[in-house]
């Protein structure tokens, strides 16, 4: 039989033969009801230290066949389940024939109960003794957005911002604060199980360099049954070495994942519609010149710079822009229009004892809010799981999903749009007379960038299909011992396109170009895991964990470019005269993986966690291929201790816990410690090599050292509860790029020299302010404060317009002083230096400085409500942030006083500038070729408070009297409005751009964030 | 599946977890090696690593910020043969004798880094232990003298760009470069005297010439003759005008050159590999440098930011080929910028910056013979190699009859005149002592008197913020 066992481990499931089940077993059942009476559907009950139960129906009610590994006349404990109430259980006889066991479950408002998805397993959220945030599927439902990721904004702990706003764009997400200089930043994800590539694979990415693409907008958001979000050593060591950044743990509906224990629900199809309508969300954006405006300033930039007349700055403005008596071009209104969003969701979920489904097909269809800017994505999953014999138990979780994304190539590039609308002159028409895409600008204009011409004309897609399929068996071997292999695979195909038009823009001098790209990624990855759970003498409880993972990862590119299109109509690389890029790429990593975890907890009052993970990874040399991670951690009811409760009565519940450990973080590219000779050297046609990297053979992954603390607490009989947190996350032997004397022939060498050190505190309340019968009203709160500091650097690095020094904030600003607008002369002012006790107007006599100023928050988080009466519920979040900088990156051409002439400039500068003696001007002089270096780049002028609460959502939804349901053939109906990034405050007057922007707090003229309005309903059938 | 006994129970577990786990376990899994480049331990075993090595270096040279346009272009932007366009930007601080650095492309970082990287490059290919088969000697041999040119010649290029000339002082003990022959990460080296730099580049050349014995499949490569021409050039900026003329001799003679023909004059460079390219930097379409490549500095296709200057214009006889080496643009503003642009690389349309970069070519090599031969007291000598130049470009041009300083004043100035634009007007001036005086001059300073600090570059602050032991130069 053993024998038998493991060929078919090996080989599959061919052949098994179903096991009999016994005829004469014991049957128990019975129903669940809640503190009030009402039925419970989709309770489960389970005998206690197994897998085997059953789910109870619409009416409350269950049933299942005992196996027959249970002895005759055994005594079990019956658990009843049921999330927001407190575990019931019963303690029964296992005679043959029928047992009846009721159970009534008291309110939980705590969740401790709640079972949670923690690395290769799943745990109750009682035993743990690290820090996670468990976000729920109600959350993700319908969200007018391509990816989940960005519901996760405001949980605690987490910064999440879109890259920018365009549908499909890329999200950033740092937990804790920022742990890498040059490695990734990026949490883990972790889909059913399985770790998948997350970020972007885009080579061409529209132009934008990685930002504006995301593997991850896959994903229906529909589908997710569960987040959890693992930020400390205890949750995260178990992924040794991608671990640093944190894990969010995405478990699908349906969808294995932990222990796999999965329950039959009653079938539930839902239908799912949804229409929405998005403009800009920030009110405040700035505005282009009109026509006449653009005139004025045209001449007066000549006469004030002393270059020409008023007569003969108006006979060149003549010149230049022969059509500007018939045209008053508003680019910023020819580029938008109401972006539309629909999405459809078709689902099932179901099953009996032995095998349960769920099943889903969607469609989601986002036009953004600039014009032919679009991510449309078709998706379907299947979740199946069957216990195939009472010990055995396999699953399949299936996701296939194709979209195709429209971007813009934007930033402060010339083609870009949003950078377009302001530095444009109005008085260049969108078309000449012939009916094209003006274009006669284009030998003293930006190259006769077109930003109309250019978004319909030339092409910018993004296609991507990707499956991920997980395969799991579980084989319960002894009571309480389970073994679990998952095989899965991630596959993942980009094709990328870009075409340019030879007749303005980009393409102008080279008769139009294209560039083609094509990447395929294959992840494939096993683990398997022995666990063993058993509560022993009802107080010692035990679950411990040993495994083996493997994963490799392949990518292959090939990237083609060429140049001179013959015909408008021709954009494919077949028609180009003049190949210029044929490349292929191909790269490969792999980890090798044993880890251990072991949970102990005496009478659920203490709580011991430890784990130990041994990674092995192709990235790193032979000489520190294999690292060790670990962490510890401690938790301590106290409300479980007589001596407590009986004295102090106001709590109902109060927890300690704290964990310690070390993570890493190997997201630093393949091969970084080898010294290489590259081919890419080619001479008189003939191919050359040479040095291309260092060698480093001591290069290794970066260390993470978490220290946790927290405290949950719940009182006012349950009604209030929250956490405390305090965190302390020390980043050790980060990756640097340290300077080289040049003779060596390099520049720089990647060494792990860097230490950097994240701390705060996150606190977090909810409460349920009212409780009626017809009427619920809860009020949730969070807050996360974050500090970081730069402990160890050899020496200060300036990037751009941050300078880093150890003992500083990683974001903290290093720029000129900006000291305004002389009133007389209209001149700018800088501050000499630091002290601020000095002006002068010459740039060269100014120095940059800290002005202790950053672009991480002081704190943030987010507040909301959620109301129901009766059938009316109405949830709302807003999510603030207050205490950082914003940097207008383009500023310094926007708002560059006339640097650059004939540029336009925005409204609010052309308002605001100086013109004659006596003005108190925001803005300096205004003069062509530029005003005493007015418009220096990295300079305080561009720095803005970065303080804003947003409405997040509101979601005010009804739920029809299901009579009305029936009438049309329905279980039930629901009808609801959803409002995204509705309302947004900001603290800063000046602030033009939207407050949410990149992590390093940069705008850099992306698309801005859209605010949405949708209404849709559900039907469920 | 009924009730097992636990120690069967613990048999089925025990092997399952060893099946499982030693199955899933791949042993070299993580033993990978990257798909677009080789393990430096794995690299130079064999001939083919090192011509694919040697060509790497080759490609060095020819980059934009080398021999591609700097190494030609800031040369003649301080001397006085070309003046600044209405817009000027790259290489601005160097025509303007700013001695600050104002533009974002570094120049002076530029060359310090990619030469360094070039002499890196070569380092590899001469320490690398290698013992060739008597069957590739001397292909290996010649790879190798190839990598010695290469470092004399980088040398050579640092020395002239960032120290003052080899007469400077009486011993040339003024401060020179770092000389770099083995890689150490952790190198901070100081400078080395002009004399040992010196030093170094004849002992590189000579090394090179006693190696090579395969002439070259064109003059893209260096060969024997290149490296003594090279060399006699050296001599000739050391005042060591025996050797110069020994070595400009011995290329005259070998009979491996001729000069072009007037009519092919101007098309010397494009399409190039002419008969008296004796080693030239070789462009295809393949290297796509665009605007960045020299011609573009001086072209309305390109960036078009230097001018020719009249003082050197008004130098060459109407009758002279030379002076179709300018062209009339009537885009150009005129007045004081004049209409005429240089067209020494006159590659256009689908073809253009793929005008070969002269390095060093026969005449010179004449010129150089011609030099030392007047200093060393064969003034017919040098009259004749004078004349065969000038008379080349200028077949009427009178007998020259001067003596003495006036006869190496007529040489300097068909230095001018036949080299423009290749690199070489400062060292010209500052080896000769004499003062840069700009006569048609758009820059704000059109006199620099000798001495001066301002002819030379500075040490890059990248360079001096990590390299503690590195002395700036004055001025700077």
């Amino acid at each position: 039989m053993a024998r038998k066992m493991i060929g078919f481990l090996l080989v599959g499931l061919i052949a098994f033969p179903l096991t009999v089940l016994s005829q004469e077993g014991t049957t128990i059942k019975g129903t669940v009801k809640d503190n009030e009476g009402n039925p419970l559907p989709g309770a489960n009950v389970i005998i206690e230290g197994t897998t085997y139960g059953a789910a109870t129906d619409m009416n409350g009610q269950y049933s299942f066949r005992v196996p027959a590994t249970f002895a005759r006349g055994q005594e079990v404990q019956m658990l009843a389940k049921f999330i927001g109430f407190k575990t019931g259980s019963a303690s029964i006889r296992l005679d043959p024939g029928e047992i009846v066991q009721d159970f009534q479950l008291e309110i939980d408002v705590i969740g401790l109960e709640e079972i949670v998805v923690v690395g290769y397993g799943t745990a109750r959220k009682e035993e743990l003794t690290g820090s996670i945030r468990v976000v729920r599927s109600e959350k993700m439902e319908q969200l007018p957005t391509s990816s989940f990721q960005d519901i996760l904004q405001g949980t605690p702990g987490m910064q999440v911002v879109a890259n920018d706003g365009a549908p499909g764009a890329g999200i950033s997400v740092r937990v804790r604060g920022i742990g890498s200089i040059s490695a990734s930043n990026e949490p883990l994800y972790v889909i059913d199980g399985i770790p998948v590539i997350s970020g972007s694979v885009s080579f061409t990415d529209f132009g934008n360099g990685g930002r504006s693409s995301n593997v991850l907008a896959a994903l229906n958001p529909n589908d997710i049954e569960s987040i959890v979000i693992a930020k400390d050593a205890a949750s995260t060591a178990i992924y040794g070495s991608r671990g640093a950044n944190g894990v969010v743990f995405i478990t699908t509906k349906g969808g294995v994942a932990g222990s796999a224990i999965q329950w039959a629900r009653g079938p539930k199809l839902e239908a799912k519609l949804q229409r929405g309508y998005s403009s800009f969300a920030f009110p405040n954006l700035l505005k282009g010149l009109n026509a006449q405006q653009y005139k004025e300033l045209f001449i007066e930039g000549y006469v004030n710079s002393g270059k020409l007349s008023a007569q003969e700055a108006e006979e060149r403005f003549q010149k230049l822009y022969p059509e500007a008596d018939q045209t008053n071009t508003i680019w910023l209104d020819e580029i938008t229009h109401t972006g539309i969003t629909d999405q459809l969701d078709l689902s099932a979920q179901g099953g009996g004892d032995r095998f349960t489904y769920y099943v889903s097909a969607s469609y989601f269809n986002q036009e953004g809010v600039i014009i032919n800017n679009f991510f449309r994505r078709y998706s379907s999953r299947i979740n199946l799981t069957a216990n195939l014999t009472d010990r055995i138990k396999i699953a399949n979780n299936l996701n296939l999903s194709y979209f195709k994304q429209r971007g813009i190539t934007d930033g402060t590039r010339w083609q870009s749009p949003m950078y377009n609308t302001y530095l444009l002159a109005p008085v260049i028409p969108v078309f000449d007379e012939q009916g094209q895409y003006y274009a006669k600008h284009k030998s003293f204009f930006m190259g006769g960038n077109n930003p109309v011409g250019h978004l319909n004309e030339d092409k910018r897609d993004l296609e991507q299909t990707r499956i991920i399929d997980n395969f799991l068996i579980t084989y319960n071997l002894a009571r309480g011992l389970d073994f679990r292999a998952t095989f899965s695979f991630d596959i993942l195909n980009v094709d990328e396109y870009l075409y340019v038009n030879p007749r303005y823009g980009d393409g102008r001098n080279v008769g139009g170009a294209a560039n083609e790209s094509r990447t395929d990624i294959i992840n494939w990855q096993v683990n398997e895991t022995l666990n063993y759970t058993r509560s022993f003498n009802r107080v010692h409880n035990v679950d411990l964990l040993v495994g083996f993972e493997q994963q490799k990862l392949f990518t292959d590119n090939v990237e083609d470019a060429g140049e001179g299109f013959p015909h408008p109509s021709l954009k494919t690389l077949a028609s180009a005269a003049n190949p210029t890029l044929a490349v292929s790429l191909r790269s490969e990593s792999a980890f090798q993986s044993f880890f251990s975890r072991a949970n102990y907890n005496y009478a659920n009052k203490y709580f011991v966690s430890a784990s130990f993970r041994r990674d092995g990874s192709s990235r790193f040399g032979p000489e520190r291929r294999w690292g060790n991670f670990w962490s510890f951690g401690l938790g301590y009811t106290l409300t479980e201790e007589r001596w407590f409760s009986n004295r102090i009565k106001f709590f109902d519940y109060l927890k300690l816990r704290g964990s310690y450990g070390e993570t890493g973080n190997a997201e630093i590219g393949n091969f970084p410690w080898a010294g290489l000779y590259g081919f890419n050297r080619e001479y008189d046609g003939q191919p050359g090599a040479a040095p291309s990297q260092i060698g480093n053979p001591f290069l290794t992954w970066e260390k993470q050292q978490n220290l946790n603390i927290g405290v949950d607490f719940a009182f006012w009989n349950s009604r209030i509860t929250g956490t405390i947190e305090r965190y302390i996350r020390n980043s050790k032997d980060l990756l640097l790029d340290r300077p080289l004397s040049l003779t060596t022939g390099f520049r720089e060498i990647t060494q792990n020299v860097g230490d950097m050190r994240n701390s705060g505190w996150e606190i977090s309340f909810e409460a349920e302010a009212l409780r009626r019968k017809n009427f619920n009203l809860n009020i949730n709160f969070t807050i996360t404060t974050l500090k970081n500091k730069i402990t160890r650097l050899p020496e200060p690095l300036q990037a751009g317009h941050f300078r880093r020094e150890e003992g500083r904030d990683f974001y903290e600003y290093w720029l000129y002083g900006w000291a305004g607008v002389e009133p007389e002369t209209g001149d700018p002012l800088w501050y000499t230096d630091e002290t601020k006790t000095e002006v002068t107007n010459n740039i060269g006599k100014a120095k940059r400085f800290y002005d202790g100023k950053s672009a991480i928050p002081d704190y943030f988080g987010s507040f909301g409500l959620n109301v129901r009466y009766r059938r009316l519920s109405v949830s709302a979040q807003f999510n603030y942030q207050f205490g950082n900088y914003l940097y207008y990156n383009p500023g310094w051409v926007i708002h560059g006083d006339g640097r650059f002439t004939p540029r336009s400039t925005s409204l609010f500068a052309f308002q605001n500038r100086w013109r004659k003696p006596g003005d108190k001007a925001l803005f300096p002089k205004f003069m062509w070729g530029g005003n005493k270096s007015s418009n220096v780049r990295s300079s305080s002028r561009y720095l803005f408070k970065g303080d804003f609460i947003r409405l997040k959502t509101l979601r005010i939804a009804y739920r029809l009297p299901d009579i009305y349901a029936f009438r049309i053939g329905a279980k039930s109906l629901e009808a609801y409005v959803f409002l995204y990034n509705f309302f947004t405050w900001v603290a800063d007057q000046y602030l033009h751009f939207d407050p949410e922007q990149a992590p390093n707090g940069i705008y850099n003229t992306v698309t801005p964030i859209s605010k949405t309005f949708t209404f849709g309903i559900n039907v469920g059938l | 599946m009924k009730s097992l006994k636990p120690w069967k129970q613990t048999l089925i577990i025990m092997s399952l977890a060893l099946v499982v786990f030693g199955l899933g376990c791949e042993k070299n899994l993580l033993d990978l090696t990257p798909h677009q480049s080789v393990s430096d331990e794995e690299f130079l075993k064999s001939l083919s690593d090192f011509q694919a090595a040697i060509i790497g270096a080759y490609d060095q040279l020819s980059i934009p910020d080398w021999y591609g346009r700097y190494m030609l272009l800031v040369p003649d932007v301080m001397g006085e043969d070309v003046k600044q366009n209405a817009q000027a930007n790259r290489a601005k601080e160097w025509a303007e004798y700013n001695g600050s650095i104002t533009t974002t492309h570094r120049i002076d970082r530029e060359f310090w880094a990619e030469i360094y990287e070039g002499i890196h490059m070569v380092n590899r290919i001469i320490n690398a232990e290698f013992e060739p088969s008597e069957a590739v000697r001397d292909k290996y041999n010649q790879v190798l003298g190839e990598a010695y040119a290469i470092r004399a010649l980088a040398y050579f290029d640092l020395v002239r760009l960032f120290a003052q000339h080899y007469t400077y002082t009486p011993d040339a003990s003024h401060p020179g470069v770092p000389i770099v022959l083995e890689f150490d990460i952790n190198q901070k080296p100081a400078r080395n005297t002009v004399k040992e730099v010196y030093d170094q580049i004849i002992s590189d050349f000579e090394k090179a010439i006693s190696l090579m014995t395969i002439d070259p499949p064109n003059a893209g490569r260096l060969s024997k003759e290149a490296a003594q021409a090279l060399l006699s050039r050296v001599y000739l900026y050391k005042e060591d005008w025996a050797k110069a003329e020994e070595l400009a001799t011995a290329v005259i003679n070998s009979g491996k050159y001729t000069l072009v023909s007037r009519d092919q004059y101007l098309t010397m460079f494009f399409p190039g590999l002419s008969s008296e390219a004796i080693f030239e930097m070789v462009y295809t379409i393949a290297d796509n440098p665009g605007s960045n490549h020299l011609g573009g500095m001086y072209k309305s296709t390109g960036y078009g930011d230097y001018l020719p200057s009249n003082d050197l214009i008004s130098m060459i006889d109407d009758n002279d080929i030379r002076k179709g080496l300018f062209i009339y643009d009537p885009e150009l503003p005129g007045g004081k910028w004049g209409n005429l642009r240089v067209n020494k690389y006159p590659s256009s349309g689908a073809e253009i910056a793929t005008d070969n970069i002269p390095v060093i070519r026969l005449s010179e090599v004449y010129l150089i013979r011609a030099e030392a031969r007047a200093h060393l007291g064969n003034e017919a000598g040098a009259i004749e190699d004078l004349m065969t130049i000038r008379r080349r470009a200028w077949p009427e041009a009178p007998q020259v009859t001067a003596t003495g300083q006036e006869l190496l004043e007529e040489i300097y100035k068909e230095r001018r005149i036949e080299l423009c634009f290749e690199g070489h007007r400062i060292f010209d001036i500052t080896r000769q002592k004499k003062d840069l005086v700009r006569k048609d001059c758009t820059a704000p300073v059109c006199n620099v008197p000798y001495p001066n600090d301002l002819f030379i570059l500075p040490i890059p602050f990248e360079e001096v913020n990590v390299n503690p032991d590195i002395a700036q130069n004055p001025g700077y």
